[in-house]
């Protein structure tokens, strides 16, 4: 979400990978599919509003079969509850449908994010509706919520929402701010422990190399945002698997309005399938743990998406012909010819 | 009549003891707590499929629902029965696909039907195919309540998205000069870009030829594939014997290939 375009260069990463293994990565950059053969993956932050159905194809083909659409602010304040009525409403109906007609099961987790949390009279007005959409089917956890700018407003939504997932038994997804991050990420997590949230109930997400360490000690999930520029790169991403492992580790896209890699999951596996990482690590942090950790909110049935969505006849996600044959209708898009 | 009582017996005869209870205690409450009921429901109430289904309103089916989605119309039966129309509308207004689903195959059993006639004009605005299908097949909502332009439009939209009109109900009494004309316009677009309609919605027509229609109808005579065959021949036939081809015009349900690979 970070869009700074004064701040270009990649954050030296504290790891390094042998200079055979980055030899290896930029020559195989453009076929990296032919490394995630028979690969499954689940992306636990993407936000497709903001996508266009070209990505979810490209997702589909990469073996993208689950994603998490968490709520957050759309790159402009909203100035009136009707809007986030309608947003969240999208969340669970278009989008969930639109996913579904590209084989991919569609999951969101609701909340107040932190920037819009400052308007305060309107928060009050979201909050007052969020508990109606957290009990839908296919809501996954209250997110993305948390700090940005780490003020007063920030901090009692954050804390009101975390009640809220405690009570409803939810997963918490937690957006760490861009700026001041070592300390936000600290005080979002001492806050959770404060409202004695288990800390397994809880993502920390878009870690770095200087957060990663203390989140796991603590107990939380760790997830990495791939992202270019402002977040990880997914060669540091190799890197922090191999010096931390799997555990309670997983990767996302966070794609966006931004300049975003929705393929970021599938490419990122295939840079640790080529330097030499254990496919079975693989599987955890692209599709497992994030899984396992969303799993925790009853909501989600892998036997829904693992085999493709047209085996759920009884949910009849989309009555039409198209999700029927498996796949919708493709377009060859480097032929001049519509048709 | 009061249409909890008997789709309470209709779900009782699938639901398991726990499932019972919870819906028992939930249909206690006042209408806010069933709408947060209505939510949550698939939370506590399985997807077990509903066969050999009772009647209670012509054209009304629940077979092949899953339980939870009856137990949603159950609790918005109750809510209508409260006078809860604002939380009604709330449902309406913040629904997921499944609600959405369940919230308008529920419309006939409404206390005030007529007072949710833009609800259902907008589910034939959607293009979420289940939400579309929810009020268009196998719910008599429409043919109660639809104006003429209401009906075509849904009927026309249904054959666009080559979805079965036959699923329809009442498509037969609600037949008109105007769908049967908007009908061969479409069809002529279709022809035109090398395309076709499903054989089945000539069925459409029989009542309402004219210059324009016997055109068309010559042409599917003419044409090599034989399901526009039959249906040319099954028209011409209803027009000499009114109500002779009913049973013929299954032969045509069936899904077909629109489009050519």
């Amino acid at each position: 979400m970070c869009q700074n375009p004064h701040q270009k260069e990649i954050n030296p990463s504290h790891f390094e990978g042998s200079t055979e293994e980055k030899a290896t990565a930029n020559v195989v950059d453009h076929d990296f599919m032919n490394y995630t053969q028979g690969m499954k993956f689940f992306d636990p932050h993407m936000h497709m509003s903001s996508r266009t159905t070209d990505d979810y194809q490209a997702l589909a083909d990469a073996g993208v079969v689950a994603l998490i659409e968490p709520a957050f602010w759309l790159g402009q304040p909203r100035t009136g509850l009707a809007s986030f009525k309608d947003y969240f409403s999208s969340l669970v109906g278009w989008e969930r449908f639109r996913s579904s007609q590209f084989g991919i099961k569609h999951y969101c987790t609701i909340g107040l994010n932190s920037r819009e949390a400052n308007n305060e009279a309107l928060a009050e007005q979201v909050m007052e509706i969020l508990p109606l959409f957290l009990q839908k089917e296919g809501v996954v956890g209250v997110g993305e919520i948390g700090f940005d700018d780490q003020t007063a407003a920030e901090e009692k939504y954050y804390r009101a929402q975390l009640e809220m997932a405690k009570e409803m038994n939810l997963p918490v997804q937690v957006h760490t701010p861009h700026r001041d991050k070592k300390k936000g990420t600290e005080r979002s997590m001492a806050i959770a422990l404060e409202h004695g949230i288990d800390p397994k109930m809880v993502i920390i997400d878009h870690n770095n190399e200087e957060t990663v360490k203390s989140v796991l000690d603590q107990g939380f999930y760790a997830a990495f945002t791939i992202y270019p520029f402002t977040k990880m790169g997914n060669e540091r991403m190799v890197e922090i698997v191999k010096e931390y492992g799997p555990t309670r580790i997983m990767v996302n896209s966070a794609a966006d309005w931004g300049i975003s890699d929705p393929l970021a999951i599938p490419k990122t596996a295939a840079l640790m399938k080529i330097k030499g990482i254990d496919v079975e690590i693989i599987r955890q942090v692209t599709y497992q743990n994030a899984l396992d950790a969303f799993a925790q909110s009853g909501q989600i049935n892998e036997s829904d998406f693992i085999h493709g969505l047209e085996i759920d006849q009884s949910q009849k996600f989309n009555g039409n012909t198209v999700l029927r044959g498996g796949q919708a209708p493709r377009i060859n898009k480097n032929s001049m010819i519509i048709r | 009549m009061i249409y909890s009582t008997v789709i309470l017996e209709e779900i009782l005869r699938f639901a398991n003891p726990t499932e019972s209870v919870w819906i028992e205690s939930k249909s206690k409450g006042n209408a806010k707590e069933l709408a947060l009921a209505f939510v949550m429901a698939p939370r506590f109430i399985s997807k077990t499929q509903i066969i050999n289904s009772l009647n209670v309103i012509d054209g009304w089916s629940w077979q092949d629902y899953t339980l939870d989605k009856l137990v949603r119309i159950y609790i918005i039966c109750l809510i209508s029965e409260k006078d809860g129309t604002d939380q009604l509308n709330l449902l309406f207004d913040t629904a997921e696909i499944n609600e959405a689903v369940a919230l308008h195959a529920a419309l006939p059993a409404l206390k005030n039907p007529d007072q949710f006639l833009l609800r259902a004009t907008d589910a034939v605005r959607s293009n979420m195919g289940s939400v579309f299908e929810s009020i268009a097949f196998e719910n008599p909502y429409p043919s109660l309540y639809f104006s003429e332009l209401a009906w075509n439009q849904m009927v026309l939209k249904c054959i666009f998205n080559d979805k079965a009109i036959h699923r329809i109900y009442g498509l037969e009494n609600r037949a008109n000069q105007a769908l049967a004309d908007t009908l061969s316009d479409f069809a002529h677009e279709r022809w035109a870009a090398g395309r076709r309609v499903p054989s089945q919605v000539w069925r459409l027509v029989p009542k309402f030829m004219n210059e324009n229609l016997h055109r068309d109808i010559k042409k599917l005579e003419q044409s090599d594939n034989p399901r526009d065959i039959l249906a040319a021949q099954l028209v011409i036939k209803e027009i000499d014997q009114p109500g002779s081809t009913k049973e013929q015009w299954k032969e045509l349900e069936l899904p077909e290939p629109i489009y050519q690979a």
